[in-house]
């Protein structure tokens, strides 16, 4: 079987498109002879069996295990996934939060994939693709709780948008579905994950070689034939990856439903957290479980849209 | 100087197990520190040190720097947030040598095995320890209160088994800070003082109310609230059954959807802003949170509901695995904290120790007569860091500790229905 290892992609941030050189496999072999990749890759795999797969497969266990008051007794019991099917209210609050999850979802990549689009085809200069990038990653300097807790002087009873509304005769009395609402939640959840979204679209939109553009134009595309069949389908992967980032990370969040939503909603994540906190690891350890089915299923389901592999 | 404790230490390591490791480890660092001060002969073989495991109510910097300075070994703390301290007192009793835990988890703790029985007659100042936690009344005429009080956790037969048939010579846990929780509200949002749980479901608060989202807590005060309205009247408020906990779940899914709720907190942090930011009136709150707020210039009340406040009480218990010297170490400790300075120091953050006389002893009179007579400050007084907390002339809400221990509705609790109650409370919130 031959197979040769490709060339860097030309047209990436701030390189001008290198001529291809052509290695063969069997030239990387001769590097070192005797040194096997296993080793490089043996930290990594250690690390992730010992505090990834083990606890993952611990989780799994006790969700068998029989619980009483004073604790978890090892055992083989069905009971707590019967609660879990016999139970609307898990069911029910594992929809909430994939309801949640998508309209998030559906809003970051509204906003993310305009900026991002920006960022990479119109913004000429690498200097100032590059300073513009950084700006969006600003957010990350301060802590996620504190992005989250300046929503409540923005939206509150006396925040800074009722003022301004009462200020100039718009509304009479403070507007309370602003904070601690499901727009309250939506929009937190926006505004902390969008920025996770626009680095993965950034870096794809911005390695699409500028040459096809302009040789589609050249050939008398329009914009808008360019964009849906050339730079859509190229940057898809990126889009996919931001997806999938946010989506299980969303799916696993709680503390904006607290913080933002005024805890006013039942997120998977805090249901686990409040069976955890009384020591009632089995009904955590279920709902964790199909919170886990979920974000499969639904990272599954974004892979199966767009082929990552094959158009990075 | 550091490689060579390191290699000390992993030498020491050898055949032996983690806790012994660990012991040495922290000997051989400290050996190692005071060589590096004084002439090498004088080497000074440290204790190895107590470790203690709690909430950050009790679990303070400066409490265990005090603690080992008087006792001669270094105590070590961790302070843990509710559900991780749970936790690790209930699975991990290998990690800790004392439990400052809660008289409320002893339906958790106790049954699991995971503490030993205190002997009463190593505890130098039993005697004195007030009689909250030996009877439940501080004086004859006293309401003990539902729920878990500790004085129906606390005593042992001979068996090592909860009795309710006290005062025995074995107990679960020596009494420490404890306090009682009930409504904060500023008197200029709501119109008028608060005097009744009751006033949490009011109409006239709609939308500006706030409750406390720890399902085993919330649901107290929720319960306390529907009481005092006279639409049920529960067996045990601190043992609900599951026609109990459906009742008040569906009454607080129609008040949730009347949009009577503005928020639900979880930290001490999150229900101060509440306040100050004026997005509530009044809310179910913790005590300390009401100096919190005053501080920010906003306006608090603690609330002395006619109905009795919902108290909580904590104190030490010893992990099962300790014997020995450790062990000694361990009571050590605990007389310690009973010995009057401990107790002092919390009491400038508003909590009350178990032995009041010796706290009175430590405590300079002017601050005395505040925090635990309920009178007037004569002078400015400070929190135990030194700021200033209390104006003078200001009066402690809820008056005196006798006062407002005299008369505590429910006791923070662990119910039989636990499960079912955390699940219906998500069925509230999700509502």
């Amino acid at each position: 079987m031959e197979r040769t290892v490709l060339p860097p992609h030309p047209g990436l941030i701030g390189s001008e498109a290198i001529a291809p050189e052509f290695i063969q496999e069997d030239q990387l072999k001769k590097f070192r002879p005797g040194f096997s990749a296993a080793w490089l890759v043996a930290p990594s795999a250690i690390w992730l069996v010992l505090f990834l797969v083990l606890p993952l497969i611990f989780i799994v266990v006790i969700s068998f295990w029989n619980y009483s008051l004073s604790g978890m007794v090892p055992g083989f019991t069905l009971e707590h996934y019967v609660e879990y099917f016999t139970s609307s209210i898990y069911s029910r609050t594992l929809l909430t939060t994939l309801r949640y999850t998508f309209t998030t979802m559906v809003f970051c990549l509204l906003l993310a994939y305009p900026i991002a689009y920006f960022l990479a085809m119109v913004v000429k200069t690498y200097k100032w693709q590059m300073s513009l990038f950084l700006v969006c990653m600003v957010p990350f300097w301060t802590s996620y709780l504190i992005r989250a807790i300046a929503w409540v002087p923005m939206l509150g009873r006396r925040g800074l948008l009722n003022n301004v509304m009462i200020d100039f005769g718009i509304i009479e009395k403070p507007a309370t579905f602003l904070l601690f609402s499901e727009f309250a939640l939506t929009m937190a959840l926006v505004q902390l994950y969008v920025v996770l979204c626009i680095g993965p679209m950034f870096f794809s939109l911005a390695k699409i070689d500028k040459a096809i553009i302009e040789a589609a134009r050249d050939m008398g595309a329009s914009s808008l034939q360019i964009f849906r069949q050339i730079i859509l389908p190229l940057s898809l992967p990126g889009v996919a990856i931001g997806m999938i980032f946010i989506f299980v990370m969303i799916m696993g969040e709680f503390a904006t439903a607290v913080v933002v939503g005024g805890g006013k909603f039942s997120v998977v994540g805090t249901l686990i957290n409040q069976y955890a906190a009384t020591a009632n690891y089995p009904r955590a350890a279920v709902n964790a479980i199909f919170l886990m089915i979920g974000m499969m299923i639904g990272v599954v389901f974004i892979m199966k849209l767009v082929d990552i592999r094959k158009q990075l | 100087m550091k490689r060579k404790q390191a290699k000390s230490a992993r030498n020491a390591a050898k055949g032996m197990t983690r806790r012994h490791f660990l012991g040495t480890a922290g000997k051989t660092a400290a050996v190692g520190a005071v060589a590096s001060t004084v002439p090498l002969f004088n080497i000074v073989k440290a204790a190895d040190p107590t470790r203690t495991v709690g909430l950050a109510v009790s679990v303070i910097n400066e409490v265990q720097m005090k603690a080992s300075d008087d006792l001669g070994f270094p105590v070590r703390g961790q302070a843990l947030g509710y559900g991780a301290m749970f936790g690790k007192m209930l699975n991990q009793n290998d990690q800790y040598d004392i439990a400052e835990g809660y008289f409320n988890d002893m339906d958790v703790m106790w049954p699991s095995g995971t503490w030993q029985p205190i002997d009463t007659r190593r505890i130098k100042d039993w005697d004195k320890v007030s009689n909250l936690t030996k009877t439940g009344r501080l004086s004859p005429d006293s309401n003990p209160g539902q729920g878990d009080a500790p004085f129906r956790q606390i005593w042992l037969d001979g068996n090592g088994k909860r009795t309710l048939n006290g005062p025995t010579r074995y107990i679960t846990m020596v009494p420490g800070w404890h306090n009682a929780d009930s409504i904060g509200y500023n008197p200029d949002e709501t119109g008028r003082p608060i005097t009744s749980w009751g006033d949490l479901f009011h109409s006239d608060f709609r939308g500006r109310v706030a409750l406390l989202n720890i399902p085993q807590i919330g649901t107290m005060d929720a319960a306390m609230g529907m009481e005092a309205l006279g639409l049920i009247k529960f067996k045990d408020k601190g043992n609900m059954t599951r026609s109990e906990i459906d009742k008040l779940i569906e009454f607080l899914i129609v008040k949730k959807q009347e949009g009577h709720f503005r928020a639900f907190w979880e930290s001490f942090g999150q229900s101060v802003n509440l306040m100050t930011s004026g997005e509530v009136a009044l809310e179910s709150m913790w005590s300390p949170a009401v100096t919190a707020i005053k501080a920010e210039g906003v306006k608090c009340i603690y609330a002395s509901p006619k109905e009795g406040m919902r108290g909580w009480h904590g104190g030490m218990s010893i992990s099962a695995k300790l014997k020995g010297k450790a062990l000694d170490q361990a009571y050590e400790y605990i007389n310690w904290w009973l010995s009057g300075w401990p107790g002092a120091f919390v009491a400038r953050q508003g909590y009350y120790m178990s032995v009041p006389e010796n706290v009175k002893k430590s405590l300079p009179a002017v601050e005395w007569d505040y925090w635990y007579d309920g009178k007037a400050a004569a002078q400015e007084l400070p929190d135990p860091y030194g700021d200033i907390i209390v104006p003078k002339g200001e009066i402690r809400d809820g008056g005196s500790y006798w006062d407002r221990f005299s008369n505590i509705a429910v006791w923070n609790s662990i119910m039989d229905e636990n499960d079912y109650l955390v699940k219906r409370w998500n069925e509230f919130l999700s509502a």
